[in-house]
């Protein structure tokens, strides 16, 4: 019989839907699932952040105050004890993070979390290549975050914006950080791009043990201390580099050099 | 029979898997009301590119039909809804609300420098913003976004509430909405309408309202020059071409921070800020009259530059009449003040220094953001016959 018969086709089907029903029950370990919920806070040295309050310093001596933050985190990777990594399903593998909108300092992941111990929690501060896609976001609060084409497209990472006073003058800065572009001879124009820059980086928590109860939350709250982007490894002097870094990859790269260390742990509750 | 019997079962389980798909969410309801009149309202869908926000500024209890947007263009374009008796002092929407200018008065409209003045003979306090794409508008109405879902004031909060304060406010129509209602529950032929559209011929102005904001929303500007070479159905000259760069480059120009671009195709974050056009604040009226954030002194909504060309005069008071002064604005004239929004970044060398070129060719791209179909569509066009 060599003749199609469409016959097959719904009784694979269904020969497939009781492929699963095991005869003889095996004795494993039943897997248990918990879910886990981030906090944001947005701190300078310790202490909650005040907007638009010239109220600090950084490392350099530079007086500065801040008017908002907004970010992408993305690609969060929690590390089980047993050397397995768990990572959210998209849309989840994206977060957006905005100290004007207050519904986005929670985030309550929906996947399933095995439970268990696990060692420490990682992630992408920015977007990757793959996800840095223009257009990928079409609504605001994140379709705000555009980052032209010319510039190398996608999205901004971050926006840190404030002001800092340079000799009693009041001076904006943006910390928009995004593809770097590399210029020939150093001419700011998009007519001398040459190349584009990921400057996208992976933050490891420090002190991110934590456990995933069966049936249970638990919250994770991830601190940003905002002065950290100022100093180590490279301490960030305004009065040297200005106040915009959108098309000067040296600074941008230096500013994500500093962003290795910016988060924490604030608290873990179970 | 056997095989039927197969087929059945397979069908069934596959049929299963479709039935989510076919759940509305809300399903209009057909109602006989007096046995001539159907109500059946048939659902409108908005049309925009596939790079437009897909989130819409919708309320639940006043979602968009065919029959409401057609009943509140009726009553957007007819006079006799300010209530008035005397034929030279009746207003609607559209005396101010011109379909050629974007939906705003104009410089050339009825009123001097585009400054409307109410039938009172009061001054707006502020001048006109386009009553155009705000279906995808988010962040609150007027320039300081007063009218917002969070006023603890619970009468100003929508577009429909917007309506009756233009109805009532002296530097607008200075009537009320008794006498609006009334003179549109006499005129007979609205009557079949409001049961078409809302399933009531019992006029009501909240009704009214509602039939007028279904009609805002569903005006649209999204095939401008700028749309179709975003579509890649054209090219941009050489001059409107630096011109988006300048627009999109924090280096040039940095509009697009505030006023999006390819990106953010709204042309705005309808976000506030103090642009840095004064040192002095005073204004009632502004960002701060509405957060009590310090910060917020002098701030006001980006407007989209969309169709910008024709929504003179700009700025918040109307202060410039051509593009050309806003770019030389934003080229030399920025001013300091404590206020002053850190995006711009330029604040200190007042501003962004562009050279006469320069100015040109931002001046080219702004005009690809022009749309003919939004000042001609007869959908958003006066209708010929009245009830």
């Amino acid at each position: 019989m060599r003749r199609f018969r469409p016959i097959l086709i719904p009784l694979v089907f269904i020969a497939l839907l009781y492929s699963c029903k095991r005869d003889t029950p095996i004795v494993i370990t039943p897997v248990y699932h918990g879910n886990i919920s981030f906090q944001f806070a947005h701190d300078v040295n310790g202490q909650p952040l005040i907007a638009d309050t010239m109220l600090y310093t950084n490392a350099a001596g530079n007086n500065y105050l801040v008017t908002n933050v907004q970010y992408f985190i993305s690609d969060v990777v929690l590390h089980k004890d047993d050397g397995t990594l768990v990572s959210f399903v998209a849309p989840n593998d994206v977060h957006y993070l905005d100290t004007d909108i207050s519904s986005t300092w929670n985030w309550t992941v929906p996947d399933s979390i095995p439970a268990g111990n696990y060692t420490s929690i990682s992630f992408t501060f920015g977007l990757n290549e793959i996800k840095n896609q223009s257009n990928a976001f079409l609504n605001p609060p994140e379709s705000d975050m555009w980052w032209p084409e010319f510039l190398g497209g996608g999205y901004h990472y971050m926006k840190l914006n404030g002001k800092w006073d340079s000799a009693g003058s009041l001076n904006p800065f943006g910390f928009h950080l995004g593809i770097g572009q590399t210029y020939a001879h150093n001419v700011i124009n998009v007519d001398s791009i040459t190349g584009f820059v990921q400057n996208y980086f992976t933050v490891t928590l420090p002190a991110s043990a934590f456990t995933i109860n069966k049936s249970k939350t638990t919250k994770v709250e991830i601190v940003m201390n905002i002065e950290s982007w100022f100093e180590t490894p490279n301490v960030w002097n305004f009065n040297y580099w200005g106040g915009s870094i959108m098309q000067n990859q040296t600074a941008m790269h230096t500013v994500a050099e500093n962003g290795a260390d910016v988060f924490t742990i604030g608290y873990i509750h179970y | 029979m056997n095989r039927l019997k197969k087929y059945k079962l397979f069908f069934l389980l596959l049929s299963l898997l479709f039935l989510p798909a076919c759940k509305k969410d809300t399903p209009l309801q057909e109602v006989n009301i007096d046995n001539t009149t159907v109500y059946k309202p048939t659902p409108y869908k908005i049309q925009a590119p596939w790079y437009f926000p897909t989130q819409m500024n919708i309320p639940a209890d006043n979602p968009l039909t065919v029959e409401g947007i057609a009943l509140g263009r009726m009553l957007f374009y007819d006079r006799r809804m300010s209530g008035r008796q005397a034929v030279d002092s009746q207003m609607c929407c559209a005396t101010c609300h011109l379909q050629e200018h974007a939906f705003e008065c104009g410089l050339d409209g009825p009123f001097v420098n585009g400054q409307p003045i109410g039938i009172g003979g009061v001054p707006t306090p502020h001048v006109m913003l386009p009553l155009v794409n705000l279906v995808w508008q988010n962040n609150g109405y007027l320039w300081n976004g007063l009218i917002r879902p969070e006023n603890p004031v619970t009468s100003k909060r929508r577009l429909e509430d917007l309506v009756w304060m233009g109805v009532v406010a002296p530097h607008e129509m200075y009537s009320d909405t008794n006498k609006a209602r009334a003179a549109i529950q006499n005129i007979p032929g609205y009557k079949p309408l409001f049961v078409k559209a809302f399933g009531t011929g019992n006029i009501t102005f909240e009704l009214m309202a509602k039939a007028i904001a279904q009609f805002i929303r569903s005006i649209v500007s999204c095939n401008s020059k700028f749309d179709k070479y975003l579509l890649g159905e054209t090219s941009l000259t050489a001059s409107e071409s630096n011109g988006f760069v300048l627009f999109v480059t924090e280096q040039g120009a940095d509009c697009f921070h505030c006023h999006g671009g390819e990106g953010n195709p709204l042309f705005s974050t309808y976000l506030f800020y103090n642009n840095g056009k004064d040192t002095v604040f005073n204004d009632p009226r502004d960002r701060y009259a509405v957060t009590g954030n310090p910060a917020d002194h002098g701030a006001y909504k980006a407007p989209s530059l969309r169709n910008c060309e024709l929504t003179g005069p700009y700025m918040h008071d109307g202060r410039y009449t051509t593009l050309d002064q806003v770019i030389d604005f934003y080229s030399e004239g920025l001013v300091g003040s404590p206020y002053v929004s850190p995006l711009m970044h330029k604040i200190n060398a007042g501003g962004a220094h562009l050279t006469m070129q320069q100015k040109a060719d931002l001046k080219a791209f702004l005009l690809t953001l022009t749309d003919n179909d939004l000042l001609t569509n007869p959908a958003y066009s006066s209708p010929v016959t009245f009830p």
